[in-house]
């Protein structure tokens, strides 16, 4: 009963204010596609600093003598090795035809094929460091039928320290950009909120309960926080598409997305009008 | 019904809103509050519905010790007090009838109810003709009477107007002066708080005259 009055109330106060209604609308939508934006920016950041970790490896090239399966045993033996992958010096000279593509003739100076044999070892993800490859590269060296091995070195702590340094960014600015948003939010809602001033004083002066007072607010809450969760999601999936023609594929869980930016809304919208309501209650 | 025992409001260190007042209102009485400007009135109303907290002193309205109520408790004891303002305070989007019921439904009465008192109340303050109108479509005089019938509603022991004519002529003035003396004598208790020293004399009931945040004459 008093939920029904409470519901049409909310209808009400958003179709008599309609103007003020499509502004905290588009507030909010504005605010929580910010969020989303910058939430795909940082899963994506993530995503390939993830994948340039796993780039690295260390390559170690094998003499004539070498036996290739006992190697390959020994090396795999070693602690912080992932993955040992052998490339034939054959398949290792297919592979740089196809790097150089229209140059290939270049190999035709040689008369037989100039690339040794190697192994490419992956590592796990503790050793993927200067001191790790050193470490593992100098393991390897000591076994019998190992010519030499090549890692990157001092190179894989400087790009740690870059990716670092951009992590630290990228969540710096995202818990400015939450506290806007919330900031945000919660200044509008108190808006809406002041504006009908008058009715929340009547309410209390006839008897109405805090409970009962706070029923339109939250379910404005609730419908804005849908609404501009909606707008939110398709703002993005519209900047996504634009980025993918631009960058290529992106990591984008659309399901993930959608429910985010509503869950995200809404509960700002709840909280947020509980807040305001409350302290209008005092 | 109503009692005030040594009661003092003190908002700030200097600023006293009223001092060591002491008063009994009986059932049924109709009491003008009567004093200038900034005397106290409208903070005496307030701590009647328990809108303010005395600083000092004990308050009982309708046999309950305001100091004692709980605040989930206050929605409920408000249901029992009907007030009135020198503003109306009525919804502008809104038809009289919705405004009326208003106070109704926000109170979880079943909608048949809140037909049934529509209809009395309204026919009481001779309104119906006026239902679909809207606040800024009536007169200033029909504008309180619509702010009383919404404190009215819900049959109220007492009715607390806050200079009520005070945005009126003198004709609406005078019948909305009426209209609470015909509440008062259907039962209900009225406080009427005015800064009109004529009206109140010519009206021959009980007055509370404050000055200087105390009550000078109560006669």
């Amino acid at each position: 009963m008093s939920l029904r009055i409470g519901i049409r109330e909310g209808v009400r106060t958003i179709t008599r204010n309609g103007s003020l209604f499509f502004l905290s609308l588009l507030v909010a939508a504005i605010s929580l596609f910010l969020l989303s934006l910058f939430s795909l920016v940082t899963f994506n950041l993530y995503k390939a600093i993830e994948v340039l970790d796993e780039k690295i490896e260390i390559i170690a090239f094998l003499n004539q003598r070498a036996n290739v399966d006992a190697l390959k045993e020994n090396i795999a033996k070693i602690r912080g090795v992932d993955e040992v992958i052998y490339v034939s010096s054959e398949q290792a000279l297919a592979d740089l035809r196809d790097e150089l593509q229209d140059t290939e003739e270049i190999l035709n100076v040689f008369e037989e094929n100039p690339l040794p044999a190697s192994f490419r070892v992956k590592l796990e993800k503790d050793f993927r460091n200067a001191t790790g490859l050193q470490e593992i590269s100098g393991k390897i060296m000591l076994l019998a039928g190992i010519d030499e091995t090549l890692y990157g070195g001092e190179l894989v702590d400087q790009l740690k320290k870059v990716t670092g340094i951009i992590v630290m960014f990228d969540l710096g600015l995202l818990a400015i950009i939450i506290f806007s948003v919330i900031f945000v939010i919660f200044q509008t809602i108190k808006l809406t909120i002041f504006a009908r001033s008058t009715e929340i004083e009547i309410m209390k002066l006839v008897g109405a309960s805090n409970g009962f007072i706070a029923i339109p607010f939250t379910f404005e809450g609730i419908v804005q926080g849908l609404l501009g969760g909606i707008i939110a999601f398709m703002l993005t999936l519209i900047t996504y598409r634009v980025a993918t023609y631009f960058f290529g594929s992106l990591f984008f869980p659309h399901w993930w997305f959608l429910l985010g930016t509503i869950a995200g809304g809404m509960i700002f919208g709840i909280v947020g009008s509980g807040i305001a309501v409350r302290r209008f209650l005092k | 019904m109503i009692i005030f025992d040594n009661v003092s409001k003190i908002y700030q260190k200097d600023w006293v809103a009223l001092q060591d007042v002491t008063f009994h209102i009986e059932k049924g009485e109709f009491v003008f509050i009567c004093g200038a400007t900034g005397a106290g009135k409208t903070t005496l109303l307030k701590m009647i519905y328990k809108d303010s907290e005395p600083s000092r002193g004990a308050i009982r309205v309708l046999n309950q010790d305001l100091k004692a109520l709980k605040k989930k408790e206050i929605p409920k004891f408000r249901r029992k007090i009907g007030v009135v303002f020198q503003d109306f305070k009525l919804l502008q989007d809104r038809t009289l009838e919705e405004n009326v019921a208003f106070a109704l439904e926000v109170t979880d009465t079943p909608p048949r109810e809140v037909r049934k008192k529509l209809m009395e109340i309204l026919t009481y303050l001779r309104l119906s003709h006026k239902k679909y109108a809207y606040p800024y479509q009536l007169s200033g005089g029909e504008q309180q009477k619509v702010a009383i019938a919404r404190a009215l509603v819900r049959d109220p022991y007492i009715l607390l107007a806050d200079e009520p004519t005070g945005n009126l002529d003198a004709k609406s003035s005078e019948d909305i002066t009426n209209v609470l003396l015909d509440i008062n004598y259907k039962g209900t208790t009225v406080l009427m708080a005015t800064h009109s020293i004529s009206l109140v004399k010519k009206m021959r009931k009980r007055m509370l005259r404050i000055e200087d945040c105390r009550i000078i004459q109560d006669k």
